[in-house]
């Protein structure tokens, strides 16, 4: 118990000094492209908590990048790597969106929940082929996912081009915008969030649950360690890795139509800009963790809000958020060599100071 | 002759939550077979890793020719002269003899590109020179254990070692290898004065080939004898601290109903080859069937079969009566079966998952587990752990250290108490005193009786034909995939078996 917590203690003051490294980087760059790193990173922190409405967006895009990131996880848990999100997403956004433009009319309930159940569908499915095809044939997911990723976005420019292209002439690639008595409802004027951040939040929850607190969670944690061990002690790897292949690409199609319906109301390009692989990186970096994932998707969705009101504000490129966020990613990634190496050392010392302390102690060991 | 090449002076090392060596003082001398004997988890593997260089001693101090160890690596080690054989190998399997024993240390042309020929050539005068046959162009992934086992010395001595260590090298090879590894080590000592330092669990070995002995026990070192000198009811008792008893193990009971029915059954290796051909035989309740082979003769995959981690050509398998042929693992253990694996590590544990993790496996789902919302009530598996690393004696950092960092019989330990304790009409048991010491073997042995007795269907294959013997109420022997003589335990010598185990001879089915 001991030795887990000190490991989590090792990751955390990891995690703070990457952060704190990646800033003051961040800074030198600032420095030498002419801008005052100061303000920059103040204007960074104004544009993220400054005002009711920039808090609610960094909530909105947190909420985004946690779900994200928790499905990623859920493949990860088992040994089977999600990459094909980006896809399931959008495939969940559109086919949400054109059911809620076919069924206008219909009560809201009625939209909505059926937008959901569409948006889990396809996405499950969109994730189904690729973890079938891993499980039966060994066909690397990480490179079907790519593929499919590709198809879903060129299927969804085509779709809007095409037979479900708006016919209002201000919008050139989008479907019809969905009627405001089906949108989630907002929460902070001005801002995206809406309530299906408290959809989000139960799914959230759940996920965690699963995956750290039940015998189910446990069985899931064997098979990703070690799947012929988990074979040999009667689980069904197979069937497990599908269905959490299964449920990671309906959270990702979830959040499509949450997208959809909360914040953007249309269907359109700006729905998804790689939002699934930063979920991937907040995932990666908080080790697919779900708690971690949660917590890190907060930090990471107020320093991309941040990094926006600072380019309106201070007119500094937003591209200092994708610099830290990178060098992150890479501080956090070298832990496990370069850090090692130095916690062995600083360990064998208090090891070493602990054994005199035994030997001049005088006691036995029984 | 006694001039020191290796001096432990109070070295002892800390893990987290164990003391693994505790203050040892030790010479070893040039030109001698020093063996190290003591319980699981006493501390010689650790010992050895430090004279090698894998871990830094939290205390004390080691010399190699009365230099002082200044850093502790492998490559320092090496250049020292120390060699080591690891429990599990450590070779690249799609690399052939020749290019595993060079690596690091490739001969190069014009200094620069790595010169195969001359890497053959080299090894070639190595197998001359010790007389440990092997070909240098066959590919590591196609020797078998006792070759891998050679090539991994002929890297050590490559390397320029004088200073052989070798962690329970025995474990693994057949009665002939083993006489054949003793032979060459013997020359070695003889001829190149070299110092070879022998981890084992089997006493009898100690007495065969070592000229000293150091018991070790709990982390101490607590005698060292020259071997000659004692027998090996004492250096048992000098192991666990009191004497032990090799008590006659009791066998009650009549056979009862067939449990496990093989027939006729055909599987391929992992290369696509026959390896079970045509094989029937069965079990009946309150007996024990020992199976005696000659390594590599498809009695891993007969085992595998049955328990549905190998595919079935044709032919069938029965447990407890239920067809089970090609089934999943999960429902051939819902028939009845329970399977200690022959190889721990890779299917037996997860080394990741704690010791408690590994004790509960397979239980997850049962009600005193598990909550209201499929919760598994983590205090509850800790009990249960507990209770069971007691019952089994197994020994070290306790339930919640990762089951990787343990030492090796007592992982066998941590899976053997785990399948015992499902209480299953039918038991397959794979190797199952592989790297255990003395005193534990004769626990395991009587649980095993205390099984039979109780009743279960036990199908037992294991390399120490002294086991297979003292266990068993019928022995198969097969040979090639291929059943080729049964006995009663008592009505058959030792040398008969022999020549069945080896094809000489075979009753026609
Ligand atoms: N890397 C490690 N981290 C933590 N504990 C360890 C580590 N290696 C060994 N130990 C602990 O040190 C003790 C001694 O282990 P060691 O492997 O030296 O035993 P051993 O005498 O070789 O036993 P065996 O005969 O079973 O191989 C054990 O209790 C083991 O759990
Ligand atoms: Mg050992």
């Amino acid at each position: 118990m001991s030795e887990r917590m000190q490991q989590r203690l090792r990751y955390l003051a990891f995690l703070v000094i990457s952060i704190l490294l990646a800033f003051g980087i961040g800074a030198i760059v600032l420095a030498v492209t002419d801008h005052e790193p100061l303000a920059a990173y103040k204007a960074m922190f104004q544009g993220a908590f400054s005002a009711p409405r920039h808090i609610g967006d960094v909530l909105e895009y947190a909420m985004v990048l946690a779900l994200c990131g928790l499905a990623c996880d859920l493949g990860s848990r088992v040994g089977i790597f999600n990459v094909g999100g980006e896809g399931q997403l959008l495939l969940g956004a559109i086919v949400a969106c054109q059911v809620g433009v076919w069924l206008k009319g219909s009560p809201t309930w009625l939209v909505m929940v059926l937008a959901a159940l569409a948006a889990i569908v396809v996405g499950g499915v969109y994730a189904f082929i690729p973890g079938v095809l891993k499980v039966k044939v060994k066909v690397n997911e990480v490179i079907t996912t790519i593929m499919l990723n590709t198809v879903a976005a060129l299927l969804c420019s085509y779709l809007v081009k095409g037979p479900w292209q708006s016919s209002s002439k201000y919008v050139t690639a989008g479907t019809e915008k969905l009627n405001a008595q089906y949108w989630f409802g907002g929460l902070i004027k001005g801002s995206k969030l809406s309530t299906a951040i408290f959809a989000a939040a139960v799914i959230a929850f759940f996920i965690w649950y699963v995956m750290q607190r039940t015998s189910r969670g446990y069985e899931m944690k064997l098979i990703g360690q070690n799947p012929r061990f988990a074979r040999f002690s009667g689980l069904r790897n197979d069937t497990v890795v599908i269905l959490c292949m299964t449920i990671s690409g309906a959270i990702c199609g979830l959040v499509g139509m949450f997208r959809v319906y909360g914040a953007e109301h249309i269907f359109k390009s700006g729905i998804s800009n790689d939002y699934y692989f930063e979920g991937l990186m907040v995932a990666m970096i908080a080790r697919y963790q779900p708690l971690t994932t949660i917590l890190l998707s907060l930090f990471f969705a107020a320093l991309k809000i941040g990094a926006e009101g600072m380019q309106a504000s201070a007119g500094v490129s937003n591209h200092i958020y994708l610099i830290i966020q990178t060098i992150i990613i890479f501080f956090m990634a070298a832990e496990s060599g370069i850090f090692t190496a130095i916690e062995n050392r600083r360990m064998q010392k208090a090891a070493r100071r602990a054994a005199l302390a035994r030997r001049e102690g005088g006691t036995d060991n029984e | 002759m006694s001039e020191p090449v290796v001096e432990f002076r109070h070295i002892s090392m800390q893990f987290p939550g164990v003391l693994a060596n505790d203050d040892i003082s030790l010479t070893v001398n040039k030109g001698e077979v020093f063996a190290l004997v003591g319980e699981n988890g006493a501390g010689k593997s650790t010992l050895m890793n430090l004279l090698y260089g894998i871990y830094t001693p939290t205390g004390g101090e080691i010399y190699i020719r009365g230099r002082r160890v200044e850093r502790y690596n492998p490559k320092y080690a090496i250049d020292q002269g120390v060699g080591m054989v690891h429990q599990h190998f450590m070779l690249v399997p799609s690399f052939t003899a020749a290019q595993n024993i060079v690596m690091r240390k490739e001969p190069k042309k014009l200094g620069l590109f790595y010169d195969n020929a001359e890497a053959i050539r080299q090894t070639r005068a190595l197998v001359e020179e010790y007389g440990l046959e092997v070909d240098p162009t066959e590919k590591v992934a196609d020797l078998s254990v006792g070759l891998q086992q050679r090539v991994e010395i002929l890297k050590a001595l490559y390397r320029g070692a004088d200073i052989l260590i070798l962690d329970e090298p025995t474990a693994v090879l057949t009665p002939q290898e083993t006489d054949e590894l003793f032979a060459v080590l013997r020359r070695i000592v003889a001829e190149k004065q070299m110092t070879v330092i022998l981890i084992t669990h089997k006493l009898g070995e100690v007495m065969a080939i070592s000229d000293r002995v150091g018991v070790m026990r709990k982390g101490r070192l607590v005698n060292v004898k020259n071997t000659s000198e004692v027998d090996q009811r004492q250096i048992a008792s000098m192991m666990v601290g009191r004497p032990v008893l090799y008590e006659a193990l009791e066998k009650t009971g009549t056979p009862g109903e067939l449990r496990i029915e093989v027939a006729h059954l055909r599987c391929l290796d992992e290369r696509g080859l026959p390896a079970v051909r045509d094989l029937s035989l069965s079990v009946r309740s309150g007996e024990v069937l020992g199976i005696a082979a000659v390594e590599g003769n498809g009695q891993s995959e007969l085992i595998e079969a049955i328990a549905g981690m190998q595919h079935i050509e044709s032919g069938s398998v029965k447990i407890c009566g239920k067809d089970v042929t090609n089934r999943s693992p999960a429902e051939i253990r819902a028939a009845g079966l329970a399977h200690v694996p022959e190889d721990r590590l890779a299917t037996g544990l997860s080394a990741e998952a704690s010791v408690g993790e590994n004790l509960l496996t397979g239980r997850q789902r049962e009600k005193r587990f598990r909550k209201a919302f499929d919760f598994l009530d983590r205090s509850s598996v800790a009990r249960y752990a507990g209770e069971l690393y007691e019952r089994f004696d197994i020994r070290g950092a306790g339930v919640d250290a990762a089951a990787g960092d343990m030492s090796g019989g007592n992982m066998q330990k941590v899976v053997i108490a785990r399948e015992f304790n499902f209480d299953t009409p039918v038991l397959i048991i794979a190797q199952p005193t592989r790297g255990v010491d003395v005193g534990a073997i004769e626990f395991i042995h009587s649980r095993i009786i205390e099984k039979r007795n109780a009743g279960c269907a036990i199908l037992l294959c294991s390399a120490d034909l002294d086991e297979v013997f003292r266990l068993s109420d019928r022995i198969v022997t097969i040979y090639e995939g291929r059943v080729t003589g049964e006995f009663v335990t008592d009505q058959v010598t030792r040398e008969e078996v022999g020549y069945y185990m080896t094809g000489a001879r075979e009753v026609a089915q």
